[in-house]
């Protein structure tokens, strides 16, 4: 096993009073996926801030590729290949997928003192990259409004891996979609790994995580208790654990049911 | 966007209007009457009720134009536009002579015969090339109002003037003083637009100076709240008190004797004489010999009856 | 799961037909528009001088001023933004200009040049002022109007005791860059299209013999090159695609890497530049900076761009489209008149026009996005 490519130990996160963050340790590995697993309120948009550069930590360190970590705003994080995918904040509807796949990205061509926009490289580059990713448009120009959720996320994970990501942060990927979508979206987050990038997938569905997952960390409260790799651990554990065990077996029998 | 259905909703909303136009055309004389006034300004109803009528008896065809917001930039173009559509006159304000006088030149100069109204000066439209001013030259209403009071008894006075950035304002005040050989002096004095303010200020020369004869109004602005000071300070009806302009609370004052008199400018006749004269001129060749002033008329108690029955229509 | 299902094309996602395709280019409907218009005037008013040089003129000069303040409004709009104080911008420049070259006797340039600076950074404390508050840009720039319009009326009324000042043109003699705004080009075309008598030519006074028209306003040549600039900018470079970006959906931009701040501030920094473009016009035209220059064109120009197609809401919308809207609203309203049409009937027109634009815009919004 390689080393990983992003440590982070005993992180924590202070606001005034309030501890967002009480101590998470991570490893994060090339050409893994690994599943951050917590409930509403467990500190998961916390830890992606401070993963992204928007946070700095209140204690603790992040080594990135053995090194410690230091990132004024998130354009460095961006720069140092890592990149967010935000759930519903990554698409604009009324653009064509060209112009959204390079948005911030721009290719320009120079005539004379002035740069323009290529926009003949971004349509083929566009049309190229959606096709590995199984995505068939009508043309570069198609409005992403058009897409379905499913095909926004895996467009934003092709943009993201494109421009050289790698550490790719999926914010609840899944969570609005239904299941054939959210199939589209896994098999993207599988083809993405094997291109040897590390995927850093939150969500609170189980499921999902057990689907392409290769480590899974519960966060809860604001700590992470250990990682399991795959095949250590059953769903239902996992499912305790971020629910904090006792309570949700209770609720559990008066449902008469799994949760 | 523009669909082609919206086209035909285009042609009704023009063309009705269009075909009532072209069955009063008779003589086949145009004419284009062009203010400075914005939509929202009242008085120049009395103007549009002129045209028709003197379009009507003359049977010419007389057009109203205004820029919307009062813009004079706006009211540049629609001269130019009103010069472009081939009338056979245009009756225009000056408002203000460096933007308008362009335009109206260029006008005069492709053919158009111009007369200037209401604002502007003889001597601006003399320069212009225009046929004629008629209007109420600003510092003569005055003078003539200051005669009045003169004969009346009146020796010292307080201009109320709620507009002081018009040379015309304060033209009105001067003429006034002449009129009453006294100097004009401190006696005149920046009341600002605002009623209270105006109230305010008028009280406050009223108490420091209680041998003021006479008070002098601007307009409806300044003599409303002109007739509140002196109404709360008992001067009503004690003090003599003129006004320029009328106005529904102006004929009230001149009712109940607190107004002297309200100097009419009668922009009635400011719009009805330039398309009669106009008229003849172009059909008989025939133009009086010099300006034509509308004003100063006098309204007093005496003739009230006319100015009530017409008010907001003809006066 | 794990393992890769294929990835197909909906098969209920239907291939559009080219007539809807067709429809969702912004320029489109300033396209129908423009041709609709110009047939309606060619039928009802076509002798009345609408298309002789003057009259061609006239409603040419209406609809390039539109144009200028348009294609600013245009570009912030689709930003994501709106500027109501371009109208008392207008006036507040013009009236800079006047106090600088007029009052203090600067050299013209040296006025326009400082009263151009001036009215661009108001602009960008605007912009300020709306990205770092997060407040609407609709209240910003509403205090804005109010603030600007104040001051036009205030300046001049203290240091020179009126609202109007003039002598603009005879400080402006001679000086070159307010030739760059007052003058015409192809006075010698114009001449020789006067003698050719296929225009016509004064009849009287001291210009007798010369064309009527003497040449092509730079007030048309500023409009004309602001439409072009403000298009390639828009479409052809990658600050282009911020604006959609910032427009679009700010927060999602802004996660792209885009600067969105950096974007909308330069975008009120340039609507104020148009507003700065017409009033220099306007001056170096007429001669007089006036206290109630401009009133309302901020929804004027706001209303040109939106029968250009563009969406009141942000990231959608083309600078042509905004021109074309601009003709429109310029040649409506001036043919309306030469159409023999009672003047106060304009606003009715204006107004189903702007209705029409709107509700067709909102519905091309949906076929975009795809929503029902």
């Amino acid at each position: 096993m390689s080393d990983p490519l992003i440590q982070m130990k005993n992180i924590e996160k202070h606001f005034g009073s309030v501890i967002a963050l009480a101590g998470v340790s991570v490893d994060i590995h090339a050409g893994e996926c690994h599943c951050l697993l917590g409930d509403n309120g467990a500190g998961k948009s916390t830890f992606i801030k401070t993963l992204s550069g928007v946070h700095k930590p209140t204690k603790g360190e992040i080594l990135f590729e053995g090194r410690d970590m230091h990132f004024a705003d998130p354009r460095d994080a961006i720069a140092a290949g890592i990149a967010t995918v935000h759930q519903h904040l990554a698409m604009i509807p009324l653009m064509s997928v060209s112009r959204n796949f390079f948005m911030g990205n721009e290719p320009v061509r120079k005539v004379g003192p002035f740069s323009f926009f290529d926009h003949d490289l971004a349509n083929r580059t566009t049309m190229t990259e959606m096709e590995k990713m199984g995505i068939v448009l009508r043309g570069p120009d198609q409005a992403v409004g058009t897409l379905s959720g499913g095909e926004r996320q895996t467009v934003a994970i092709a943009r993201a891996v494109h421009f050289g990501a790698r550490v790719l942060i999926l914010d609840e990927p899944t969570s609005a979609l239904g299941v054939r979508q959210t199939a589209n979206v896994l098999a993207t987050i599988d083809k993405v790994r094997k291109q040897g990038v590390a995927v850093v997938f939150i969500t609170h569905n189980v499921r999902h995580a057990m689907a392409v997952g290769d480590r899974f960390t519960v966060l809860n409260r604001g700590r992470t208790y250990g990682t399991a790799k795959r095949g250590e651990i059953t769903p239902e554990e996992l499912q305790d654990m971020m629910a904090g065990g006792q309570e949700l077996a209770t609720l559990e029998g008066s449902l008469g049911t799994t949760v | 966007m523009i669909p082609m259905h919206k086209l035909v909703l285009a042609a009704t909303v023009a063309a009705t209007p269009l075909i009532a136009a072209s069955a009063a055309q008779a003589e086949g004389e145009k004419y284009i009457l062009v203010s400075h006034a914005p939509d929202s300004d009242s008085w120049w109803n009395t103007v549009k009720n002129a045209i028709a009528l003197a379009g009507e008896q003359m049977d010419v065809e007389v057009e109203y134009r205004n820029p919307p917001t009062g813009d004079l930039a706006d009211m540049a173009r629609i001269i130019e536009q009103a010069a472009a559509s081939g009338p056979d006159g245009i009756i225009t304000t000056l408002a203000d002579y460096d933007v308008l006088s362009g335009p109206i030149r260029s006008a005069v100069d492709s053919g158009v015969d111009v007369i200037i109204m209401n604002s502007g000066s003889p001597d601006q439209a003399r320069e212009l090339g225009a046929l004629m001013y008629v209007g109420q030259p600003e510092y003569d209403a005055g003078l003539a109002a200051g005669q009045r009071a003169k004969d009346d008894g009146v020796a010292s006075f307080l201009c109320v003037n709620h507009y002081i950035s018009s040379p015309a304002s304060s033209e009105r005040c001067q003429g006034f003083a002449d009129g009453l050989g006294v100097d004009l002096g401190e006696q005149m004095i920046d009341s600002g637009q605002d009623p209270s303010e105006i109230k305010n200020r008028v009280q406050a020369y009223l108490s420091s100076n209680p041998d003021t004869d006479a008070v002098l109004a601007l307009g409806p602005t300044s003599a409303n709240p002109t007739l509140q000071a002196l109404d709360e300070t008992g001067l009503a009806g004690d003090i003599y008190f003129g006004t320029f302009d009328l106005g529904a609370e102006i004929v009230q004052g001149i009712k109940d004797g607190v107004i002297e008199w309200g100097i009419d400018q009668q922009p009635f006749l400011q719009a009805y004489l330039p398309v009669v004269v106009m008229t003849n001129y172009h059909r008989y060749g025939v133009l009086p010999g010099n300006n034509i002033n509308s004003g100063p008329g006098f309204v007093t108690a005496d003739a009230l009856e006319m100015v009530e029955e017409f008010a907001g229509e003809y006066r | 799961m794990a393992d890769t299902p294929q990835l197909v094309m909906d098969e209920r996602v239907k291939q559009i037909s080219p007539m809807r395709r067709a429809l969702i280019r912004p320029e489109l409907g300033g396209i129908v528009g423009t041709v609709a218009v110009f047939i309606f005037f060619g039928l009802f008013a076509f002798d009345s001088g609408m298309f002789n040089s003057q009259g061609i003129m006239n409603w040419s000069v209406v609809s390039a001023q539109f144009m200028i303040i348009a294609v600013g409004a245009c570009l912030l709009m689709i930003a994501g933004e709106f500027d109501l104080s371009v109208g008392s911008m207008i006036g507040f420049a013009g009236m800079m200009i006047a106090i600088f070259g007029v009052t203090l006797g600067w050299p013209m340039w040296i006025a326009i040049l400082v009263t151009f600076a001036l009215c661009v950074s108001i602009g960008a404390l605007n912009g300020f002022i709306v990205v770092r508050t997060g407040l609407p840009s609709f209240i910003v720039t509403l205090a804005f109007l109010f603030i600007l319009r104040g001051f036009t009326i205030f300046l001049p009324q203290t240091i020179e005791r009126k609202t109007i000042i003039g002598g603009i043109r005879e400080a402006a003699e001679g000086d070159w860059l307010a030739n760059l705004f007052g003058g015409t080009i192809g006075k010698g075309f114009f001449t020789w299209m006067g003698e050719a008598g296929m225009i016509a030519t004064f009849e009287r006074g001291t210009r007798e013999g010369q064309p009527v028209v003497d040449g092509i306003p730079m007030l048309i040549v500023w409009a004309l090159g602001l439409v072009l600039v403000g298009h390639v900018l828009l479409t052809r470079t990658r600050f282009g695609n911020w604006i959609f970006a910032a427009g679009g959906d700010a927060e999602a931009a802004r996660n792209s890497g885009v600067p969105v701040n950096r974007v909308k501030i330069t975008m009120f920094m340039f609507t104020a530049f148009c507003a700065t473009v017409f009033a220099a016009c306007q001056v170096m035209e007429f001669g007089s900076a006036g206290a109630d220059r401009g009133l309302l064109k901020e929804f004027e120009a706001i209303i040109a761009v939106v029968i250009g197609g563009a969406l009141l809401t942000g990231g959608y919308g083309s600078v042509i489209g905004a021109a074309l809207g601009a003709l429109i609203f310029g040649v409506v309203q001036q043919g309306l008149f030469f159409a023999g049409v009672e003047s106060s009937l304009f606003r009715v027109f204006l107004g189903v026009i702007l209705l029409f634009a709107v509700i067709l815009n909102t519905y091309i919004r949906r076929i975009i996005t795809g929503e029902r």
